[in-house]
């Protein structure tokens, strides 16, 4: 088994008196694309937001590939998260926006227009980033991820808003990137997309990770060998 | 998979930079300034050029003496009083958007996770703003091309000195903007926030006037006082030093603040640190005597053999004056003497010693209208406000010399009876169709 990519322990968040993540750890393998499936208010995004170090974790460890401490503030070489139901810089067309990314990461044209084409945002360009639909907006993120150059990318709930044909369109453009080596992290609240998506899985519930694993390695933890995904996350969660 | 991280990091600031500079003419509040800003210059510029030929003696009417006539205070200080409107009630929305936007939209959340520092980042801001800025600026420059056309005087110095005044007053307002900005919640709050400052800073300008002490020196600092000493032609190094100061706070503040990774104490007690350092910083820049008199007509200085005597009184010099804040002898006396004694003597304090705002119902019993000069232990009363009397007087306490009477050239004035061709069409018409056209142009170019 590779080493992994990242390994996150111990992590805790409180708002007030809510503890929303209580000791959290899991780890990372390069290459996988991992899901993050919890019930509404199970700290997902706050996961995501504490790893990817936009917010501050009360507690806790996040450790790179090479096994030291990786800081807050240097987590941006390692990961890159797109956070959901964000519409950055709205008054800026989807061009506007793609070219700075371009100009910013010194991307190819190429590039940028692959990931143009493969999330079918060529008649959008010229659109303004507010104007758009929320599916629409979801598939200009999910560009702006793909164009980013870290390792690591994190995806907070990427098929929120698409239809079923662009969900499947979504999921292949992700595991061919996958597939190019990149590492997929997807925070996914409908359960049947995230079995067709990830390799592995990480169950949180009530701010803790309940399971780890593959289908088979979470199905056997919740003692349902034949059991879909969504009777494993029941009976764990 | 091998990072391709790019190496470089100018192109990434230059991306940054181009990107704000995008979010300026997306911004509404820009425009918006840009389109008041040419009526409202060309109103104060018309009316100051019909008062100033009124003064030449246009109508017929007795002129004013020609060495009164100073295009300083006749038309670059009135004309150039549209940006300190602008920079109060316009300019800080145009700073706030600038950040808020970038908060509200999530796009911050993104950029938080590049390699582009918040100093590059808000450095790139700050640029932007500036050029935005500066732009707003063409108005002002037109009018005082045609002040020129018409034949009329400029002073190179003393009309660059406000200039600078101006610029240095926007980047203090982009700063506590952009601070306020980086605090709030949403953009409505920050604006609050600002005028707050701003309110807060005319009341402290209302409260010191007329009174010595901590309160006067902290109201020497404040937005309106410190563009009120370039207005005057003088150019001190410690206003810019402190506006300076307090601008580079407010970015930092901002900066502290917009850290997604800090916690809220840890943001608090650095912003305390912050403080510290900054009121540190600017104690002592407040203190520094340089300065120049920019003035043509060298209004805030004593003529040279009287400044040369002056400096070698090495006792200290104090004050007191029993003159009420709205009493005009009290201001005859700051502008004429106080003001220029504190720019020459190296150890000079003010007692402001009267009792009431108005002088008119103060106690027959307590010296009102003196002022009492001491020089080292020697004291001696004047009720005079007359700059000569008051040298003289002080010359006697210190022991030193009187210089012999004054030989610098005078102050020739520069009167002129012009009128203001072409300005309404330039101001009223030119300069908000330019602008809207720009706008309908960027607007244009955004959407192919």
């Amino acid at each position: 088994m590779a080493s992994p990519l990242l390994t996150v322990a111990n992590l805790s968040k409180t708002y007030g008196p809510r503890r929303v993540l209580d000791s959290v750890g899991f780890g990372v393998r390069p290459g996988e694309v991992l899901g993050l499936i919890g019930p509404n208010g199970a700290g997902k995004t706050t996961l995501f937001e504490c790893l990817a170090g936009v917010l501050p974790a009360d507690t806790g460890e996040v450790r790179g590939a090479s096994g030291s401490p990786l800081a807050p503030a240097r987590r941006s070489t390692e990961m890159f998260y797109v956070p959901d139901g964000i519409a950055p810089w709205p008054d800026q067309t989807v061009s506007r926006v793609l070219l700075f990314f371009r100009d910013f990461w010194g991307l190819s044209r190429d590039r940028v227009s692959a990931a143009v084409d493969s999330l079918k945002l060529r008649d959008l360009l010229g659109s303004a980033v507010g104007s758009l639909s929320k599916g629409e907006r979801k598939r200009f993120l999910i560009a702006l991820g793909l164009l980013a150059p870290q390792p690591l990318l994190m995806l907070d709930e990427p098929f929120d808003g698409l239809d079923l044909r662009q969900t499947r369109e979504a999921t292949g453009i992700l595991r061919e990137e996958a597939a190019r080596g990149r590492t997929l992290f997807l925070s996914i609240h409908q359960l049947t997309d995230a079995g067709r998506a990830c390799d592995r899985f990480v169950l949180l519930a009530g701010g803790r990770v309940v399971g780890e694993g593959t289908l088979p390695e979470i199905r056997d933890r919740a003692g349902l060998p034949e059991g879909g995904i969504e009777e494993v996350f029941l009976a764990l969660t | 998979m091998a990072s391709r991280r790019c190496s470089s990091r100018s192109p990434r600031l230059l991306a940054l930079a181009a990107l704000d500079g995008r979010e300026l003419l997306a911004s509404r509040a820009w425009w918006l300034l840009l389109a008041i800003l040419g009526p409202l210059t060309g109103q104060a510029f018309i009316t100051a050029i019909r008062s100033y030929a009124e003064m030449s003696g246009s109508r017929g009417g007795p002129a004013a003496l020609a060495q009164g006539l100073s295009p300083l205070d006749g038309i670059v200080v009135p004309t150039l009083g549209a940006y300190d409107l602008a920079v109060t009630f316009l300019f800080p929305f145009v700073a706030i958007r600038l950040v808020s936007a970038e908060r509200e939209s999530g796009a911050s959340k993104l950029l938080a996770q590049t390699p582009a520092g918040l100093a590059s980042r808000l450095a790139a801001k700050a640029a932007v703003l500036l050029l935005g800025w500066l732009l707003a600026w063409i108005p002002a420059f037109l009018a005082l091309l045609l002040w020129k056309l018409y034949g009329g005087h400029l002073c190179g110095p003393e009309t660059a000195n406000v200039f600078l005044g101006h610029v240095l007053h926007a980047f203090l307002a982009a700063g506590v903007a952009v601070a306020a900005a980086s605090v709030c919640r949403g953009s409505a709050s920050a604006a609050i926030v600002t005028l707050g400052f701003t309110v807060g800073t005319w009341a402290l300008d209302f409260v010191a006037a007329g009174r010595g002490g901590l309160l006067a020196r902290l109201a020497e600092f404040t937005p309106a006082a410190a563009l009120r000493t370039f207005e005057h032609g003088e150019l001190r190094l410690a206003v810019v030093a402190v506006l300076l100061l307090a601008g580079l706070a407010g970015f930092t503040f901002a900066g502290l603040w917009l850290d997604p990774y800090r916690s809220a104490p840890s943001r608090v007690i650095r912003s305390a640190v912050l403080l510290l350092l900054t009121v540190g910083a600017a104690i002592p820049a407040a203190s520094w005597r340089s300065g120049w008199d920019l003035a043509e007509d060298r209004r805030s200085s004593f003529p040279q053999a009287d400044e040369a005597a002056l400096r070698k009184i090495e006792k200290p010099v104090r004050v007191t004056v029993y003159l009420s804040p709205e009493d005009p002898k009290l201001i005859d006396l700051q502008i004429n003497v106080l003001a220029k004694l504190r720019r020459v003597l190296p150890r000079f304090e003010v007692a402001y010693a009267a009792q009431s705002r108005t002088g008119l119902f103060e106690d027959p019993e307590s010296h009102y209208g003196e002022v009492w000069y001491q020089v080292g232990t020697r004291k001696d009363m004047l009720r005079s406000t007359i700059e000569p009397v008051v040298l003289e007087k002080l010359y006697e306490l210190a022991g030193v010399a009187k210089p012999p009477e004054a030989s610098d050239p005078g102050y020739p004035g520069y009167p002129l009876a012009a009128e203001p061709r072409g300005a309404a069409l330039i101001f009223y018409i030119a300069c908000p169709l330019l602008a809207a056209l720009a706008y309908w142009r960027s607007s244009c170019r955004k959407s192919a």
